[in-house]
């Protein structure tokens, strides 16, 4: 099956039961559909409910999922390694993603640990000749053989003779010393996350041929090391981590306490130029045109007609809460009854809306029961039926 | 009248970091110092030579207060007057302007200008929506991101004709940063990708997505700038900065009722244009570098600042008239959607004209002769900054 930068797709979808962190996923009830196009390729369905996983792989099209993910395999295996950029990816099209898009930035972090590449036997019988130390191998004479079962096993030679050492596929027939045993294991002492020791002493290693050749074969190589692992523990950046969280008080100064003490009494206050007539709301002290103080107001609205529609999509977070908003979310752009045309004002539109509002509707203000004066004190607009 | 100088002043040295998303392995400091050495490197000048340090970066995204103490081990500013700059993204441009109005005034013979933002340090669209209006407004910014521009082309010129211009812009903005190695983002995007972007590239707010909007960088550019006497010793070929200005008007977005008022972008260019007695700005400039924050914008702007009608500049781009051998071509260098290292960003744009004006952009170098460039700046509630630069004192 094929590799991306020494990893499989399969790798990613099958190490999450044990990357899968339960803590960081309370409360959370998503399905997220993966189409991972290209070798190594095929659809896969990830479950998280109820503080728990499920992973399956899918024959034929994916179900109703909360957001789906469609990928090119090398993008998807290379963004999972931190290989390439994930942004990048998704911005030139090579990572697709449809439904809800912040499930991938919000939930997926909190949910698994850091994809890392899995170690196979294959990589490190192969990385037996760089490995090999000539210096500790003088008048050293010994084939080696590993017969390893499982997966991802195989059977290969390795040839230490006359200060070389070569690896071939297959078991020699005549192996001063062949050992057995399941692939995992051999990778596990190869990383020293299993004791050889209780290896062999538990039969998961069985030796055929010279004992002691066996235990000679340790100094002969350098220790395996992970790709990238060595070169990494050098380069260690360390960077400091902190989220500020200040409480602000704002005054409001004369005007726009004018405009807060008229929200209180469902009113919206504008200032009038003297000059050109231009209403402003939220009112200003100053008309920016005509460069002369604004002291005179007038009542606007309530009801406004729509100008322009913004409606946003991608999850940011409110600074006045701290909380990533929810999406997706319109902000309106009107122009008030009474208002000069020119003047538009912005304020939130009634989610239920979002599918119908148009430009040109007439809205109307929707006034929060308890108000204080403040922007709370305006839920949002709705569109006036 | 133009802008009364004193005295002219020329650009004498250019050094700017690689732009990237990522750059743990240099703090702050270190990075500016590496766009101060190449700066210096490129004036054949030593930090004696320099009388004074204006340094500006839009320091509440990295929230770190006095970045210029902090960054004095970097710009070699110990001992010598300095002052910070922070207009929020017009930041580069006004350290321009800064700079050339302290060497024009007879103040400073020669003045570094060092703008840097390194925005993986911070969150820029938090930190945006963060800096509005806590009154009103905050609580519906979402950072720079809004779609009110492709909303007003859609009702303009209809949806197939101005998200497919919206897409070209981009594209071709792509296709310029590819030859750009300093540039951040070289997707390596083709025009037949076109389609399948228009559809596929995540929405972010109604008909703004993903691939139109700018990227947050980290990097540092800086300039050098000396009087015309210094000028003429020191560099054989200095580029001189004719004119400048700055417009900003409201402090809010309320310019979307049923008339729209003329845009900081259009006065800007007008009083300019104007005063220094230039009729047809796309015949009179050679260059453009635009701050373009996104597609849409970059594309809606070019009108504004060029004095265009109906729909000129979506005709120019249709018959690839912006492009590196158009009638005039808009940011060689990629632009801002390519790179957006924000207290930089504004800077790059007369660096990158003056560069062009030398001859010495590299492979992104212009084949015609670039004699009169124009750059702009833009920041908040639609500031504008238009800087002016000549490759010969004749005007």
């Amino acid at each position: 099956m094929a590799e991306y930068y020494g990893s499989k797709v399969v790798d990613i979808f099958n190490t999450m039961p044990v990357r899968f962190k339960p803590d960081g996923v309370k409360g959370v009830d998503v399905t997220i559909g993966y189409d991972i196009l290209g070798e190594g390729g095929g659809t896969w369905v990830v479950t998280i409910k109820d503080a728990a996983l499920k992973v399956e792989k899918i024959a034929g099209d994916l179900p109703k999922c909360s957001v789906v993910m469609t990928a090119d395999a090398e993008a998807f295996v290379g963004g999972a390694l931190g290989k390439i950029d994930p942004g990048e990816a998704f911005a030139s099209g090579k990572i697709k993603v449809a439904g809800d898009i912040i499930i991938l930035g919000n939930v997926l972090p909190k949910a698994f640990e850091k994809f890392t590449p899995i170690v196979r036997a294959r990589a490190i019988v192969e990385s037996m000749v760089e490995r090999f130390r000539p210096e500790k191998a003088e008048g050293v004479d010994l084939k080696i053989g590993y017969d390893l079962s499982g997966e991802d096993g195989g059977a290969w030679t390795a040839i230490v003779k006359d200060g070389t050492c070569t690896v071939k596929e297959g078991l020699d027939p005549d192996c001063t010393v062949t050992m057995r045993m399941v692939s995992e294991v051999f990778v596990g002492l190869n990383l020293g996350k299993i004791d050889p020791a209780a290896a062999f002493g538990s039969g998961q290693v069985k030796i055929e041929g010279d004992m002691m050749a066996a235990g000679a074969t340790a100094k002969l190589f350098k220790k395996f090391e992970v790709a990238g692992a060595e070169e990494k523990q050098g380069e260690e950046l360390i960077s400091l981590k902190c989220i500020p969280s200040i409480r602000h008080r704002f005054a409001t100064g004369s005007h726009m306490g004018k405009w807060f003490k008229g929200l209180k009494e469902k009113k919206f206050y504008a200032t009038q130029c003297p000059v050109c007539g231009r209403t402003q709301i939220p009112p200003r002290e100053v008309c920016a045109v005509c460069r002369v103080r604004c002291d005179e107001f007038i009542e606007v609205g309530p009801k406004g007609t729509v100008t322009m529609i913004d409606t946003v999509y991608y999850a940011s977070p409110d600074p006045l809460t701290g909380k990533v908003r929810q999406t997706p979310y319109a902000a309106l752009f009107l122009v008030m009854d009474g208002s000069t045309p020119s003047e538009s004002f912005a304020h939130e539109l009634n989610p239920k809306d979002l599918d119908r509002i148009e430009s040109g509707m007439k809205v109307r203000p929707v006034w929060a029961k308890e108000r204080t004066g403040s922007y709370r004190d305006l839920l949002y607009f709705e569109i006036d039926d | 009248m133009a802008h009364k100088k004193n005295r002219h002043v020329g650009v004498v040295g250019i050094g700017q970091t690689e732009y990237s998303s990522h750059k743990e392995y240099q703090n702050q400091v270190e990075m500016v110092n590496e766009a101060v050495r190449a700066a210096l490197a490129d004036a054949n000048m030593t930090l004696n030579d320099i009388d004074c340090v204006v340094h500006g970066n839009m320091e509440l995204f990295e929230m770190v207060h006095q970045p210029d103490m902090w960054h004095s081990l970097g710009t070699g500013a110990f001992g010598k007057p300095e002052f910070r700059i922070t207009t929020g993204g017009t930041t580069g441009s006004t350290l321009v302007c800064a700079a050339d109005n302290l060497v024009a005034s007879g103040m400073y013979d020669v003045v570094m200008a060092i703008g840097l933002e390194k925005l993986q340090e911070g969150n820029t669209t938090g930190g945006i929506t963060n800096m509005a209006d806590p009154l009103w407004f905050r609580h519906l910014q979402t950072g720079a991101l809004t779609a009110t521009t492709a909303t007003m082309m859609i009702q303009e010129f209809g949806e197939e004709r101005a998200r497919r211009a919206a897409m070209k812009y981009r594209i071709m903005m792509d296709k310029h940063a590819v030859l750009n190695p300093r540039a951040h983002r070289r997707f390596g995007l083709e025009y037949e990708q076109m389609e399948d972007l228009m559809k596929t590239s995540p929405k972010l707010v109604g008909d703004l997505r993903l691939i139109h909007m700018c990227s947050q960088s980290d990097g540092a550019c800086v300039m050098i700038f000396a009087c015309e006497e210094k000028a003429k010793k020191v560099s054989k070929k200095p580029v001189w900065i004719r004119d400048h200005i700055t417009v900003h008007r409201e402090e809010m977005f309320n310019n979307f009722g049923i008339e729209r008022p003329e845009m900081t972008h259009h006065y800007a260019a007008r009083k300019l244009f104007e005063r220094n007695g230039i009729k047809n700005p796309i015949e009179y400039f050679d260059v453009f570098e635009m701050y373009d924050p996104s597609a849409w914008w970059g594309l809606d702007w070019l009108r504004e600042f060029f004095l265009l009608e109906g729909d000129e500049h979506i005709k120019m781009l249709e018959n690839d008239e912006w492009g590196l051998d158009g009638k005039l071509p808009v940011n060689p260098s990629g632009g801002v959607t390519s790179t957006n290292p924000i207290g930089a960003t504004a800077m790059i744009r007369p660096a990158e004209v003056a560069l062009q004006i030398r001859g010495d952009a590299g492979a992104h170098q212009l084949k015609r002769e670039v004699k009169h460039g124009l750059a702009s700046g833009f920041g908040g509630t639609l500031w504008t900054v238009l800087i002016m630069l000549e490759k010969d004192l004749k005007w």
